[in-house]
């Protein structure tokens, strides 16, 4: 398995359950970083059915989202599904205004996530 | 905390073409922003109009080339942020910015941060040459 420096990987359900390392997720070195990690995990098997628990994130920057963007394009191609769940409000608030809410799959918490996997 | 209604905290830097440097110079901003008196909610349009602006002049103003600095200017007070931030690059049209919204543009990662700022800022004004942003937010928190 990989070593990932700006993502913490879990696996539920058969669900690759991503949490960012970053709370304020800015610094544009890192970004890139973690837009390879998210690729390189995009690109197992065990990582086509991805959900990032954006639960620690307190602050994310457009290039950062710009990552999350790329992402789930690749995933859906490939046939998998990426979910978002935890966003603060203030995190949220950014997917509103940008009308990324409808790009992305939101969902509140982990549980309800996982779930939405196995419809 | 420091509620002082005149308190002002004004900042006049130029800062290199650097990733590091510019989140230093951001959080450096915010914490002074909270130290006179702003609250997290409306610091968080803050850093994002900091963060997006300073990273546009680093980014596709200077293109990144270490030579060229960025200039910062601050000027808050409890009532007012006030930031300008000016590149040395050639600068840009932004009125021809595509539209982030737009299913061909998604991934293009132009104008999102625009976008951003015009939400959180209360007036976002470039000069006529597009190296140089003006943006100003009225604080509404008790």
């Amino acid at each position: 398995m990989p070593d990932y420096s700006c993502i913490k990987l879990s696996n539920k359900d058969d669900v690759a359950v991503v949490q960012l390392v970053d709370d304020k997720v800015m610094d544009a070195e890192r970004i890139a970083v973690l837009g390879e990690e998210l690729m390189t995990l995009a690109n197992r098997d065990d990582g086509k059915r991805m959900l990032i628990n954006m639960d620690n994130v307190r602050f994310l920057s457009s290039s950062a989202i710009n990552k999350l963007i790329v992402l789930e394009r690749r995933l859906a191609d490939a046939g998998g599904d990426l979910k978002l769940s935890n966003l603060s409000p203030e995190v949220e608030e950014v997917f509103n205004i940008t009308q990324l809410h409808s790009v992305f799959d939101i969902r509140d918490d982990e549980a309800d996530a996982l779930s939405a996997f196995k419809d | 905390m420091l509620m002082n209604h005149d308190a002002t905290w004004t900042y006049d830097a130029y800062i290199a073409s650097d990733s590091k440097i510019a989140n230093q110079t951001v959080l450096m901003i915010i914490e002074n922003m909270q130290r006179i008196g702003w609250g997290e909610g409306e610091l968080f349009g803050v850093h994002m109009a900091l963060e997006e602006a300073i990273v546009n002049a680093i980014k596709h103003g200077n293109q990144e080339d270490p030579e060229k600095k960025v200039h910062v200017v601050v000027n808050s007070t409890l009532q007012e942020f006030y930031l300008k931030v000016t590149d040395e690059g050639d600068g840009f049209d932004p009125d021809a910015v595509p539209d982030p919204t737009l299913d061909e543009n998604l991934e293009l990662g132009s104008g999102r941060g625009l976008m951003l700022m015009r939400h959180y800022m209360d007036h976002v004004v470039y000069n006529d040459r597009g190296n140089s942003l003006e943006v100003t937010k009225h604080r509404t928190e008790s």
